[in-house]
């Protein structure tokens, strides 16, 4: 079953002028127990996606969408106080940026033992103390903090980005979520702890049933842990499936582009020598290209693509481009 | 050929709020010594907490050596000697994206340097802004925006030309392309490239991506706890690595790779 269905997701930035269409009209959704990507260059609107979802965005910005389904629920029909109260009684987001989400003026224990759902507990209140206390120190030995003492009584400040970013994943956690948005988890970490991180995510997700939509900017980190992707292009769609679909024949030739530019796999190249990648770089929203944004960029670009292409779907597959590379293969 | 940058058993102990009168020390790094010469990439891997950012801190004078020496051009640098290491070592950080300044325009972050070391009037200051902003895949439209107005990759090339505008010899990039997406950051490290053949300059890469590491470095120090594990030539390390925590960083990047 869906648990989340989101039909053409649109996301408006309100100026003084014309508002700015950051988001245009993107489709995601997630299985129960799945494990979706969402994958795009820096800029490309994963983040405020995420975030829409969430309903987090503040009031500069306008969401809508065809649809809103929230484990079979419409949520559209709701008004947006209940629609967040539902997702955030069921979601958690690991936010992209941790020093900045983390109360600066509380400690980690503090802020951990408030994110712990109380309701599991019994018996009176000194014991649920204790229990929470002893729930917030569990939570940091899953997220891999063998030092938890320390951590407890520290302020985010004294962490290191990597300590903060784990707090943050123990305390996403904390609230036992259905779905967990994971915005780069692992960003501020090097290899070794990714791998833990992920692994454990990987864990929750076998044991627990938990759905993750885990997002990033790089196609070659994920890949290994997720069932399906969805890649995204300057707020736009551009290609979903199946990982084996996405990484063995991208129909996208953006979605090629990614995987010709990643440095692993150019590991047969000569050392020094110049890299695979599309010219130039992301608009800015304010220049936003007509049509399909990758235009300015694209090698197989022809006049048609002043239009934007619609979604098409092959098997599940499905492609947003009007010259996609499904005939090459 | 004498040596850019010359460290010799720098090492520093981070002194840690006392307990009555015995004092308490976290040793993050313990001395260590190498050499980098123009043209030359340096790459320090390793674990969380082993001290790569302390020594980066320690290269450009942001925390003071506990002990060791530092050369630049044969010529030693002194604690208080902030304004020659500045133009001549420069750092990206980590955390860029909180490191901008929030109440500055982009072209106020990238002047304040300029105005600090250079004499160059203002039109030749936006020039240089320009073609800075150019250089690192930015468009001139972007100096009057704000840091927050940009995604967090963007903030990343905005730093790494806050770094490259002043042309220093020496460029520290902590973590700096872990956070750009692949097309960029094939593009970013082909510029590196360009502007080390270019400039001379030296770089020293703290990076969690071996793949990077493998394409860019010439020379290699694997940091475990603040002790150095194993140093030497970057294919010869990662080809055949001795050391059990070197084959432990390399297998775990080696799933990546299974996809393929
Ligand atoms: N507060 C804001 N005001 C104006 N524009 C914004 C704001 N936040 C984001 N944007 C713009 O919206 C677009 C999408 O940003 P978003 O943060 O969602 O990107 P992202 O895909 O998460 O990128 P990254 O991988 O760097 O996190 C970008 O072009 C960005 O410049
Ligand atoms: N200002 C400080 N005061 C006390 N201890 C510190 C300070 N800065 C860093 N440390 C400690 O020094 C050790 C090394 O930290 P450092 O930031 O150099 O690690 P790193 O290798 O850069 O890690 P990461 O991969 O997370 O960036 C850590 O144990 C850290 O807790
Ligand atoms: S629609 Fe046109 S410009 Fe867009 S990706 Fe396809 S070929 Fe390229
Ligand atoms: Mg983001
Ligand atoms: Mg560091």
């Amino acid at each position: 079953m869906n648990l989340l269905d989101v039909r053409n997701l649109s996301i408006e930035l309100l100026t003084n002028n014309k508002p700015i269409l950051a988001v245009d009209k993107v489709s995601l959704t997630i299985k129960e127990g799945e494990v979706r990507g969402l994958v795009g260059e820096s800029g490309s609107g994963k983040s405020l996606l995420a975030q829409a979802i969430m309903g987090v965005l503040d009031e500069k910005w306008h969401v809508d969408a065809d649809r809103f389904h929230w484990r079979g629920n419409d949520l559209m029909r709701l008004s947006a106080e209940e629609r967040k109260s539902i997702i955030s009684n069921d979601v958690a987001m690991i936010f992209q940026e941790p020093m900045a989400c983390l109360d600066p003026t509380a400690t980690i224990g503090e802020q951990l033992e408030e994110a712990v759902d109380q309701q599991q507990f019994e018996g009176f209140f000194w014991k649920k103390r204790q229990q929470r206390k002893l729930e917030a120190i569990n939570l940091l030995h899953k997220v891999g903090i063998k030092n938890h003492i320390q951590c407890l009584k520290s302020y985010p400040h004294q962490l290191t980005e990597a300590l903060c970013q784990r707090v943050m994943i123990a305390m996403a956690l904390a609230k036992k979520p259905l779905l967990l948005i994971a915005d780069e988890p692992t960003a501020a970490m090097e290899s070794t702890n990714q791998g833990q991180i992920f692994r454990l995510l990987a864990s929750l997700n076998q044991l627990k049933n938990m759905s993750i939509l885990l997002i990033s900017h790089d196609l070659e980190n994920v890949t290994h842990w997720t069932n399906t992707i969805t890649v995204m292009y300057s707020g736009q769609f551009v290609e979903a499936g199946t990982t084996d679909q996405i990484f063995k024949q991208p129909f996208h030739p953006y979605t090629r582009a990614l995987i010709d530019s990643s440095p692993t796999a150019n590991i047969h190249i000569p050392t020094k020598s110049r890299l695979m990648t599309l010219p130039g770089s992301i608009p800015v929203l304010q220049h936003l290209p007509i049509g399909c944004r990758l235009g300015p960029r694209c090698p197989r670009a022809q006049r048609e693509c002043v239009n934007s292409p619609k979604a098409k779907n092959h098997q599940g597959h499905q492609v947003s481009c009007h010259f996609s590379l499904k005939g090459s293969y | 050929m004498t040596d850019l940058l010359e460290v010799t058993n720098i090492s520093k102990a981070y002194k840690l709020p006392s307990r009555w009168f015995k004092k308490r020390y976290i040793h993050a790094l313990e001395p260590i010594s190498f050499q980098i010469q123009a043209h030359k990439t340096l790459a320090i891997v390793g674990e969380t907490g082993s001290g790569k950012s302390t020594l980066a801190k320690l290269l450009v004078g942001a925390e003071t050596t506990t002990t060791g020496e530092i050369k630049l051009n044969g010529q030693s640098l002194h604690q208080g000697n902030f304004k020659q290491r500045c133009q001549h070592i420069r750092m990206i950080f980590q955390d860029s994206g909180t490191t901008l300044n929030p109440s500055l325009t982009i072209q106020q972050l990238l002047d304040e340097p300029l105005c600090l070391n250079t004499d160059l009037n203002e039109e030749e200051r936006v020039q240089l802004i320009r073609e800075t902003l150019h250089k690192v895949g930015l468009l001139a439209e972007h100096m009057n925006f704000y840091p927050h107005m940009f995604s967090g990759g963007q903030k990343q090339r905005v730093s790494l030309a806050r770094a490259i505008i002043l042309k220093p010899q020496v460029v520290i990039l902590d973590e700096a392309l872990g956070a750009l997406d692949p097309s960029l950051r094939s593009q970013m490290i082909n510029l590196l490239l360009d502007l080390q053949q270019q400039m001379g300059l030296a770089y020293i890469l703290i990076g969690h991506n071996l793949g990077i590491v493998r394409h860019f470095s010439d020379d290699i120090i694997v940091l475990c706890q603040g002790q150095v594990v194993e140093q030497g030539k970057t294919l010869n390390v990662l080809n055949k690595p001795k050391h059990k925590y070197t084959k432990k960083l390399i297998m775990s990047q080696q799933y990546q790779l299974i996809h393929r």
